[in-house]
């Protein structure tokens, strides 16, 4: 450590002013970097060997210096799940698969664990245009529309000008009408991205942390109790009052929990 | 005998005494502890000191008489200077039991003295609750009372109990040995353990047998000699971790202790029996005693570096594993054999994770366990032992177990691996007579067990969180920076094409104007026969004026070139070929043989007509 610390007060010594700082601030980001991918090969490593705890400790690490990847929650959700910390295990998976949402190995341990919590719910089935919708919408993650949405304002611009300099009618023509359909394509992937950042900056869904909750009729300790939800299953908050929810869940059952006994995805 | 004398020396002092009798003011008082505890035995005394009769009790059905009134009397006779003064006093005393709680008053007794009624105080008594001393039961009260009177001689620092532990901050399933030592001055005649503490949150396992003597020895506790003996220890093993209580040990001892006996309430005979012949002797004393309440903080196992396998395992132990044969054939039997041996929980272990070839029947696993106790703690081996009967022939290999455990020592896991066994699997006699083929032996693929799929081990790339391209200043950037640069490269493309435009619509406009200009020119060397000036202005006239009109620079045309030029600007045919053999014979006009005049007249007007043609076509 104090070794680390002279040569970086050798570096900052010999280089004098602004350089110095700059090429501080440099060493210190590559330097995080560098922490970062050790603290995740270790926590591989860990995980192979079987260490599950240790490698939660190592990816956390990881998550507290502020860094997420779908990759680094999918690596967390199976430390947790074979450190048997279901709930926690769920709410990893589905971080990645908000992340990331096609990953076919995200998807499939998402699955494998819901699979094993105590809440068997049935969800309400989907007319087939949400479905449609939601399998489209499902196509890119949040980056992925961004970009997507870049590239057709790029090409709807291109389409724009040639429609503007063509001398010929028929270009004019056939590129007026691919304009039409690149601006339609663009309005969709901005409201594609729109919907998905929504989703990350409201953070609107959560998994149930307590043993067993049992979820009342109003935001209030002596209401009636509707139902009993158990670790692990997932919610949909729609309301706050104080420290309080409103949930959905898969089968369309509504109610009100504490905000203590969920974790927000 | 005794009674006689006491009597003769009483009659001697009353006839003494008798002389000198005066008369005294009556006093009748009654008396008693004002606060009692419930269930405590006190005593009501009424005291006079006249002869008096015709005691009256006052109403005492708020306690429970347990005897009484008890009258007794005494006198004392002195004498000072030859004045004899006596002192009469008579007693009744009750024996009373406190019932309930609360606070009573009793009324004035009465007594009738020379014919007299004569009151006595009234008395309140105070009853509180009542936890420390127990109500003598029913069932042996006189002795009971006899105990209970005498209690008061055996002292606390006597005898006492003291719980000990080995160590007061274990992990969460280390074995702590608790000690409960009696440590006494008096004899002890025996002892019965009432109460045994529950022992929450322990897994308990006695460590001494219960008729095993107790090892004694002496210890000197603040200068003073105590014989210690161990009267009971248990090995504990914490089950949740925390601050954990141990309740206190009941026991109830009997002492034996020198006491006097007082069996007469008089106190000026006391002298006479308290000499060796008499009242020394010893008494059984029965005294409840409780031990200590041990308090430990149960540090739970840490997190770091715990093996999946492990289940529970704290202690020291030693992993063995055992096979009896490694080659054999299909059907015949196998035993597998592992041991756990060592300190600490081992009763507590779970079975061992062992995984067996699918094609290996393998029955339930035959579990002994060989505890052995000591004072030293709990100790012992487990074995587990399988009977595996391979049914096909091949090589299977079992893998190697992995047993875990914490060692408290280490403060850190243990794991222990056994070797990995190698079973040859032989084909039985039986099996290859029977062997049929039936061309139908194919099955599906079994699936042995469903697991996650394993962890990205590739690279990947991190970033923020919460940081996304969407929304983004870089995003809003490129597409601002797209749509500034679409405009401007529209707007600039316009500018230009317009500019553009312009030059060729002036240069366009004005290609006739220049053409005629040339050819008036040229019409003028034409009357001066000027040949080379004349020639010069009309190649110029037709070059210039096939550049504006078809905007093609100058520096593009040349007599090899122009036809090309020309069929790129979609000039039609019948414009482009007089135009060209114009241009021809200009070229060759002038070393053409004839009348010169002649010749330049006739380019003259074949370059005037084929412009006029153009120019009426292109209209």
């Amino acid at each position: 450590m104090s070794h680390g610390d002279k040569y970086i007060m050798k570096v900052f010594r010999s280089m004098k002013g602004l350089t110095g700082v700059l090429v501080l601030m440099f060493l210190c980001l590559t330097l995080s970097a560098q922490d970062n991918a050790a603290l995740i090969g270790k926590g591989n490593k860990d995980y192979a060997a079987g260490l599950y705890n240790n490698s939660i400790e190592d990816y956390l690490k990881v998550v507290r210096n502020g860094y997420e990847s779908p990759e680094l929650y999918y690596n967390l959700g199976n430390a947790y799940f074979k450190a048997n910390d279901l709930p926690s295990a769920i709410l990893y998976y589905e971080k990645a698969k908000k992340l990331k949402p096609n990953d076919p190995d995200i998807n499939f341990n998402l699955h494998i664990a819901n699979s094993l919590i105590v809440d068997k719910i049935d969800p309400v089935p989907q007319l087939f245009y949400i479905r449609w919708w939601k399998s489209l919408y499902h196509l890119f993650d949040v980056n992925g529309w961004a970009w997507f949405n870049v590239a057709s304002f790029i090409v709807l611009l291109a389409l724009i000008i040639t429609v503007i300099i063509s001398r010929k009618a028929l270009l004019r023509h056939v590129t007026a009408w691919l304009a039409v359909i690149v601006l339609v394509i663009f309005f969709f992937s901005l409201g594609f991205s729109l919907q998905t950042y929504h989703s990350f900056k409201k953070a609107n869904e959560a998994i149930v942390f307590n043993p067993s909750v049992t979820v009342k009729s109003s935001p209030s300790e002596n209401s009636i109790d509707l139902f009993v939800v158990h670790e692990g299953t997932k919610v949909k908050i729609t309301d706050t009052v104080g420290d309080w929810y409103e949930i959905h869940i898969a089968n369309g059952s509504v109610g009100w929990m504490k905000a203590a006994s969920v974790k927000k995805i | 005998m005794k009674l006689s004398f006491r009597y003769i020396i009483l009659i001697l002092i009353l006839t003494l005494s008798f002389t000198a009798l005066q008369a005294q003011e009556i006093q009748f008082t009654a008396s008693a502890r004002p606060v009692v505890r419930v269930g405590e035995q006190f005593r009501l005394t009424y005291e006079i000191n006249v002869e008096g009769r015709n005691f009256m009790a006052p109403d005492l059905s708020d306690f429970n008489v347990l005897s009484g009134p008890n009258p007794s009397s005494s006198q004392s006779i002195q004498i000072i200077n030859g004045q004899v003064s006596r002192t009469v006093s008579n007693t009744y005393t009750y024996y009373l039991r406190a019932v309930k709680e609360g606070d009573y008053n009793i009324a004035p007794a009465t007594i009738v003295v020379k014919g007299q009624r004569i009151t006595s105080n009234a008395l309140s008594i105070k009853v509180i609750a009542g936890n420390a001393q127990p109500p003598p039961t029913a069932a042996r009260p006189s002795q009971r009372q006899n105990l209970q009177d005498n209690s008061g001689t055996v002292k606390g620092e006597d005898v006492f109990i003291r719980a000990s532990i080995d160590n007061k901050n274990p992990w969460q399933g280390q074995q702590v040995i608790v000690t409960y030592k009696i440590y006494t001055k008096v004899p002890v005649s025996q002892y019965s353990m009432d109460q045994i503490p529950s022992y929450n949150n322990f897994w308990a396992q006695d460590l001494l047998d219960d008729n095993q003597k107790p090892v004694q020895y002496n210890e000197v506790i603040d200068g003073q000699q105590y014989v210690v003996a161990e009267i009971k220890k248990v090995a504990l093993f914490p089950m949740t971790s925390g601050e954990l209580t141990i309740d206190p040990l009941k026991v109830d001892v009997v002492a034996q202790i020198q006491t006097m006996t007082r069996r007469s309430i008089d106190p000026f005979f006391d002298h006479f029996f308290n000499d060796p012949f008499f009242g020394q002797n010893y008494q059984n004393v029965q005294k409840t005693l409780y031990s200590n309440t041990l308090k430990l903080n149960v540090k739970p196992l840490p997190l770091h570096n715990k093996p999946s396998d492990f289940s529970g395992a704290v202690g020291q132990f030693t992993f063995k594993s055992n096979i009896d044969r490694t080659s054999l054939k299909a059907n015949e039997a196998v035993n597998l054999k592992f041991a756990v041996t060592g300190k600490g929980n081992i009763k507590l272990l779970d079975n061992l994770k062992v995984n067996f070839p699918p094609d290996f029947e393998v029955y339930d696993p035959k579990i002994n366990n060989n505890i052995n106790k000591n004072s030293y703690g709990i100790s012992g081996a487990r074995t587990i032992e399988y009977l595996l009967i391979p049914r096909n022939a091949g090589d299977f290999t079992i893998k190697p177990v992995t047993f875990s455990y914490f060692d408290p020592d280490k403060a850190d896991y243990v794991t222990l691996t056994s070797p990995s066994y190698t079973i040859n699997v032989a084909k039985s006699e039986g099996q290859t007579a029977a062997v049929t083929y039936s061309g139908v032996n194919q099955s599906d693929i079994e699936y042995i067990g469903s697991d996650i799929r394993f962890i990205n081990i590739h690279p990947f790339v991190l970033h923020r969180i919460g940081s996304f391209f969407f929304a983004s200043p870089q995003y809003l950037l490129l597409l601002a920076g797209t749509l500034l640069l679409a405009v401007a490269l529209t707007l600039s493309w316009n500018a230009y094409s317009k500019q553009r435009r312009n030059v060729t619509l002036i240069r366009n406009r004005k290609a006739t104007k220049v053409a005629r200009k040339r050819l008036l020119k040229a019409s003028g060397f034409l009357k001066t026969l000027d040949e080379t000036l004349f020639y010069n202005e009309i190649s110029q006239a037709l070059w210039g004026y096939i550049s504006d009109k078809f905007n093609i620079p100058l520096s593009e045309l040349s007599m090899d070139s122009v036809r090309e030029a020309l069929v790129s600007k979609n000039v039609r045919e019948d414009i482009m070929n007089p135009f060209i053999a114009t241009l021809d014979h200009c070229e060759y006009a002038r070393f053409a043989p004839g009348d010169k005049a002649v010749n330049m007249d006739h380019i003259y007007h074949e370059a005037l007509d084929v412009i006029t043609r153009i120019e009426r076509e292109l209209k």
